[in-house]
């Protein structure tokens, strides 16, 4: 019977180029993050003054608006489900999401079976994109847009600017708070996780998942 | 509270920069930074002319939109004046960007701009500009009576010139520099009615309490669930490998049959 | 001492500018002390708290209007200077110069030690000396000097508030009559000899204009606001904001001229024209001050007569404005009388016409009754004070200037200990005044009428002030012996044998500053700080040399504190009692009419202001003002105007870094129109050729319809050519580089220099 995981096989969660690409993802982000912060928390300004934290910034920010690129690049296909995915929702994922509590509160049994993607993970990432764009947008127009904006332009951008941030930070909260709860970390390191616990959270995709490797390893 | 003022005579200036000067020399401003800058106006043809001298500097607006944009409160209102803290300036240029007469410039990294000599004037003395001016074209003092004076220069500079207006009385929440006009704003380069878009202002009332409250309330909220969650989620898993092992039992079984 | 204080002090300066990329890139080219250099807002301590101010009093030097100064400074750095309040001229305020004083003072291009040539001469090749070696060789030279052609084969030229020492101590007591100011023959001498001619009194150093009263403003060429006299800008825009009214005269929309009501843009070189026909208008319809002409002039009924012909029809066609706008300028004055006056200005050196032109319009404000009349011309007074005990000197002095009291020239010029006057040609190629420094030239080089072999420059910018500089070259090639003192490597300073490198005022006791006013007043001067590097004040320089010439006798005084205490004695009082009232010691005026008790105020031969003068038509001139046209530009070219910039004295303050930033460059003020027809636009960079084919530039064209377009007007003292000077090195064109001739003044010996005219050249 293949249906049941042993404790020894594991799956392949995140091939090589996803990993790069998030950890792309990541440090740019932090970098924007903390520079940003330094920029708008005044205990943090004796650090910012000067100008490096605003040129780490700018540094942060060409290696952000690179991700999608350099994603595309390398993985073009898994770019493009990442994307198709998280704008896609069947009957599973709603009835998901309506009971998401109990995934927040650590509860999977019971849940409706999930793709690679669970429904908030997907809305996660569609979070991400629609965020990440409207904040791209704005930096460049505060970045570029001097001259060409007049003051209640560039205000419109800042503060889109920083609310973008704002979501996007909570939702980096939610995404670091599951990635705890469901030791996910390992994933996204090391690529392969516990079968078991990939056929309790996603379930549908790893039944879809072909029974060889490098997609399913044995571990002794 | 009492606010203060200063009184820039746009009639009296002859643009001699005593206080462009006075500001450099006592406020220790690196070479290339100035508070004020003198320009000449000039309109007309040739022999039909007018002139006047523009004296851009701060002008101290109370409702100042370099305030109400900076985000770690180095720019503040005080005594109707804006002031500087510089060393809690992170250099984000929001205020270069906001500012209406395009006044605060960044220097070293840090936004830099007249504070009314708030060092200066602590201390007892009258702002650097105020106490040089040659052509008495400045002066400071309380808002009250800086007001009263600059309807009084502007009145008699009507005789000469019929447009001769007070400008900062209402202007942008009324000024910190009361100007004497020789002429009406438009044709001195300045504007009429200048508004603070009222976007400025989200700034402080939404976008920074916004902020400390939601990801005050996320870390808080997620932090006390995720002791709860984690919880949930290793017993879960325990219990599914207590499920497996079960089932693998069964299973395994009849093959070590087989072979046997 | 000076020198490692400095050291700790650049050292601390690049510790700071480590701090920023900013700052770094300054530091290479700086000397400049920490203060100047981070801003305050809150990121450091103001320099006002970082320790005990000292506050030392002194009179400014960055222009010779000469405010009193309050300097403070914390732990020997100067920081700021302010007006004093009990100075009669600042009055507690000052202009951009005066408070770019410390800026000079920490100038790092300024000379550091004695330096003694070995290059060849305007090559700029020294090597430092110790002051002794520098003093000993400069009396050798002086010596050899005097012994071969006489103590007058030495000439003094002198400028800057520590002339006193050289130009007057110096060369009286060594015994030259070949003394000379800038401030006589290239700018006042006229207004000066015209003013003694027609009521006796000199203007002197401080235009005695009754401010406080005066109620019709008439400016000729005078651009009050952009000549940043403190105490003119202070006192015109309190009587223009009483609602007295201003006539402006000039090619120029200047800046006052924007503050006037009546601007008359005139033809340059026509003044004389306009103020004959004001004349005709006063008189033709009797709208002068009857009474007082009666009594106080002499000559109406000739000049009546004389101005006859000279309607504002007639000088309409002349200068270029219309009748109506000259009528209507007379009848204002005339409306305002006695409080009404032609300001008598300051620069006049223009077109050779000056004494006369000036007299014209001594000669409206005497129809007006402004002399000795509130609102009007005050008499101003000297102070009382006595000179200093020393020997008599061996030649009187003749050198005038705006710093000189007034009445030293004698009628008879005179002589040095070898029987000698003056060089430059009084009596001969003009008749009177201080002496000529221009005319004092050609003697160098022509050994006519006897030679002139040794040189010493104290403070004057010799190739950025005399015209014909070419010949001023050819002269310095010529002597013997050039000594040049100053604080900085100016450009004639690469001519020199011998550097002696200047303290600045904010440095040194100097002279006092001794001021004819409506308040007559006396204030000094002390040191802020040590000199820096190995600099030394002027008194210290003749004291020294003094004491190597056989001059002990008048210098038994050994410091300048002595000196200055002795002459302070004669009056009761003392530095330390002058410090008690705020560096100031002001006395009694007699300003007007009544104080002189019913006698004649007025020292010329008849007592009266003498509208017609025998004195001149006995000398062979015209006894009243005639319009004599002077040349017109030839077609193509620009009659070459210049002036000044509110942020700079002459030729000296282009180098002094604040100042250099406020206004690095000079720029060619050329009508708009013009500029269009010659397809030049604003901002574009040109190059200026004169009628005698001299040349400079760049220069960057202010396209503007504020001057007439039959002129170009640029500020004086830009242009150098003084590779030491870092920043004013080759900024902008020199004015005095195109004024390759000049006019003498036959009567003053003034140099006229608006003869000169320029054509633009767009390519090189």
């Amino acid at each position: 019977m293949t249906t049941n995981a042993s404790p020894t096989r594991k799956v392949l969660r995140y091939s090589v180029k996803p990993r790069l690409v998030h950890a792309l993802l990541a440090s740019s982000f932090l970098t924007l993050l903390l520079t940003g912060l330094t920029l708008l928390w005044s205990p943090l300004s004796p650090l910012a003054a000067g100008g490096l934290m605003r040129h780490l910034h700018y540094v942060g920010a060409v290696l952000f608006m690179a991700v999608p690129i350099v994603y595309l690049m390398v993985d073009r296909p898994a770019a493009k489900e990442l994307l198709w995915d998280s704008f896609h929702y069947d009957r599973d994922d709603w009835t998901w999401l309506k009971h998401v509590y109990a995934y927040f509160l650590g509860h999977c049994e019971g849940m409706p079976p999930q793709g690679r993607l669970n429904a908030g993970q997907k809305l996660h990432h569609a979070g991400v994109v629609i965020f990440s764009a409207s904040i791209v947008i704005s930096g460049l127009v505060m970045w570029f847009g001097k001259g060409m904006l007049n003051a209640n332009g560039l205000a419109v951008a800042a503060i889109i600017h920083n609310l973008s941030m704002l979501i996007l930070t909570v939702l980096l909260i939610g995404h670091l708070y599951f990635t705890f709860v469901y030791d996910a970390l390992a994933g996204m390191v090391q690529g392969y996780i516990p079968e078991a616990e990939a056929r309790l959270e996603h379930a549908k995709w790893v039944e879809s998942l072909p029974q060889k490797e490098p997609w399913l390893v044995e571990e002794n | 509270m009492t606010t203060y003022a200063f009184l820039l005579d746009l009639g009296r200036c002859i643009g001699c920069q005593a206080c462009v000067a006075a500001c450099k020399t006592g406020n220790e401003l690196s070479p290339g930074v100035q508070y004020i800058h003198i320009s000449e106006q000039t309109r007309g043809v040739f022999p039909a002319l007018q002139s006047s001298i523009k004296n851009h500097r701060c002008y101290h607006c109370a409702d100042a939109a370099c305030v109400a944009v900076c985000p770690t409160g180095a720019l503040y209102k005080e005594d109707g004046l804006t002031r500087l803290d510089a060393s809690q300036c992170s250099g984000c240029a929001y205020c270069v960007d906001a500012c209406p007469f395009n006044v605060p410039q960044l220097v070293n990294g840090r936004s830099n701009k007249c504070d009314g000599c708030a060092e200066v004037v602590k201390a007892g003395g009258q702002p650097w500009c105020v106490k040089t001016c040659p052509s008495n074209a400045l002066m400071y003092g309380e808002r009250e009576t800086i007001m009263a004076e600059a309807h009084r220069r502007a009145e008699a500079l009507r005789v000469r010139y019929p447009h001769a207006q007070v400008y900062g009385e209402t202007q942008l929440g009324g000024l910190g520099v009361v100007m004497v006009l020789p002429d009406q704003p438009e044709q001195l380069d300045l504007p009429a009615n200048p508004q603070i878009p009222a976007v400025l202002n989200t700034w402080q009332n939404v976008v920074q309490p916004a902020s400390v409250g939601l990801l005050g309330f996320s870390l808080a909220f997620t932090g006390l669930a995720a002791i709860i969650a984690r919880r949930n989620h290793k017993q879960e898993v325990a219990h599914l490998h207590v499920q497996n092992s079960a089932e693998e039992t069964a299973a395994v079984q009849p093959d070590h049959a087989n072979e046997t | 001492m000076a020198r490692t204080k400095l050291q700790i002090s650049r050292r601390n300066f690049l510790k700071s500018s480590l701090l920023s990329a900013a700052a770094l890139s300054i530091s290479s080219c700086s000397a400049q002390p920490l203060a100047t250099v981070l801003n305050q807002n809150g990121l450091r301590l103001p320099w006002f708290r970082t320790g005990e101010i000292k506050t030392t009093y002194n009179y400014c030097d960055m222009c010779p209007w000469r405010c009193g100064i309050v300097v403070k400074s914390v732990d020997g750095q100067i920081y700021k200077v302010d007006g004093n309040p009990a100075d009669p001229k600042s009055r507690g305020m000052l202009c951009a110069r005066g408070q770019a004083g410390p800026s000079f003072v920490y100038d790092p291009d300024r000379l550091r030690a004695p330096m003694i040539r070995t290059g060849a001469r305007g090559e700029g090749k020294f090597k430092e000396v110790t002051w002794a070696e520098a003093l000993d060789y400069t009396a050798e030279k002086l010596k050899i000097t005097g012994q071969a052609f006489g103590p007058e084969a030495v000439a003094v030229f002198g400028h800057t508030s520590g002339d006193f020492w050289f130009t007057d101590y110096f060369a009286q007591a060594w015994g030259t009559p070949n003394a000379a100011k800038p401030s006589s023959s290239l700018c006042t001498s006229p207004r000066e000899e015209a003013a003694k001619l027609t009521y006796g009194l000199p203007i002197g150093g401080h235009e005695p204009v009754d401010w406080d009263a005066i109620n019709c403003i008439v400016l000729i060429g005078s651009h009050i606001g952009e000549d940043a006299r403190n105490t003119v800008m202070q006192d015109f825009a309190n009587a223009w904001a009483r609602g007295a009214k201003v006539i402006v005269v000039d090619p120029r929309f200047s800046n006052v001229a924007a503050k006037a009501d009546y601007w008359l843009p005139i033809k340059p070189g026509t003044d004389t024209a306009l103020l004959l026909a004001w004349l005709n208008v006063l008189i033709n319809e009797e709208r002068y001050d009857k009474a007082y002409v009666a009594d106080w002039t002499t000559g109406l009924e000739a000049l009546a007569a004389h101005v006859a012909p000279f309607t504002p029809e007639w000088a309409a066609e002349i200068t270029d404005l219309p009748a109506e706008s000259i009528r209507a300028t007379a009848r204002l004055m005339a409306d305002n009388l006695p409080q009404a006056a032609i300001i008598p200005g300051r620069h006049v050196t223009w077109y050779g016409n000056d004494t006369q032109r000036m007299r014209a319009i001594y000669m409206i404000n005497a129809l007006l009754g402004a002399y000795g009349r509130e609102g009007g011309i005050y008499f101003s007074k000297s102070p009382y004070i006595e000179a200093y005990p020393h020997p008599p000197f061996a030649v009187t002095g003749s050198s005038g200037g705006c710093s000189a009291e007034p009445g030293q020239e004698s009628a008879e010029l005179p002589l040095g200990p070898t029987g000698k006057a003056r060089a430059d040609g009084a009596r001969t190629n003009f008749l009177r005044g201080a002496t000529a420094m221009q005319e004092l030239i050609p003697p160098m080089i022509s050994g006519e009428p006897y030679p002139i072999k040794a040189l010493i420059v104290y403070g004057v910018n010799l190739l950025n002030s005399i015209p014909n500089p070419q010949r001023t070259i050819e002269a310095l090639k010529k002597l013997d012996f050039v000594l040049a003192v100053d604080v900085l490597p100016q450009e004639h300073v690469a001519w020199a044998d011998v550097v002696f490198p200047e303290a600045t005022a904010l440095e040194r006791y100097d002279e006092l500053w001794v001021v004819a006013h409506k308040t007559p007043y006396i204030a000094m001067r002390e040191p802020a700080i040590e000199p820096l590097y190995d600099t030394k004040p002027a008194w210290w320089m003749v004291r020294e040399l003094g004491l190597r010439l056989g001059m002990e006798p008048y210098f038994r005084w050994e410091t300048a504190e002595e000196y200055l205490d002795a002459r302070l004695l004669s009056i009761g009082s003392s530095l330390d009692k002058m410090r008690q009232t705020n560096g100031v010691i002001v006395q009694q005026g007699k300003p007007y009419f009544e104080d002189f008790a019913g006698e004649s105020p007025f020292p010329t031969a008849s007592g009266k202001i003498e509208l017609y003068s025998d004195e001149l038509a006995s000398a062979g001139f015209e006894p009243m003002p005639t319009y004599e046209p002077v040349a017109e530009p030839p077609a193509g070219y620009f009659r070459l105007l210049y002036g000044r910039h509110p942020v700079h004295t002459f030729a000296k303050t282009q180098n002094t870094p604040l100042l250099n930033e406020l206004y690095p460059e000079n720029e060619l003020w050329l009508n708009e129109d013009e500029a269009g027809r010659q397809g030049i636009t604003n901002g574009q960079y040109v190059w200026l050729e004169n009628q005698d084919g001299a040349r400079s530039g760049p220069i960057k064209v202010k396209a503007t319809q504020r001057i007439r377009s039959d002129a170009v007007y640029m500020v004086h003292g830009f242009g150098q050519n003084a590779p030491e000077l870092s920043r004013a090195n080759g900024q902008g064109a020199s004015d005095t580089k195109l004024q390759t001739t000049y006019a003498l003044d036959p009567i003053s010996g003034g140099a006229g220099m608006r003869v000169n005219f320029v054509r633009i050249v767009k390519e090189v």
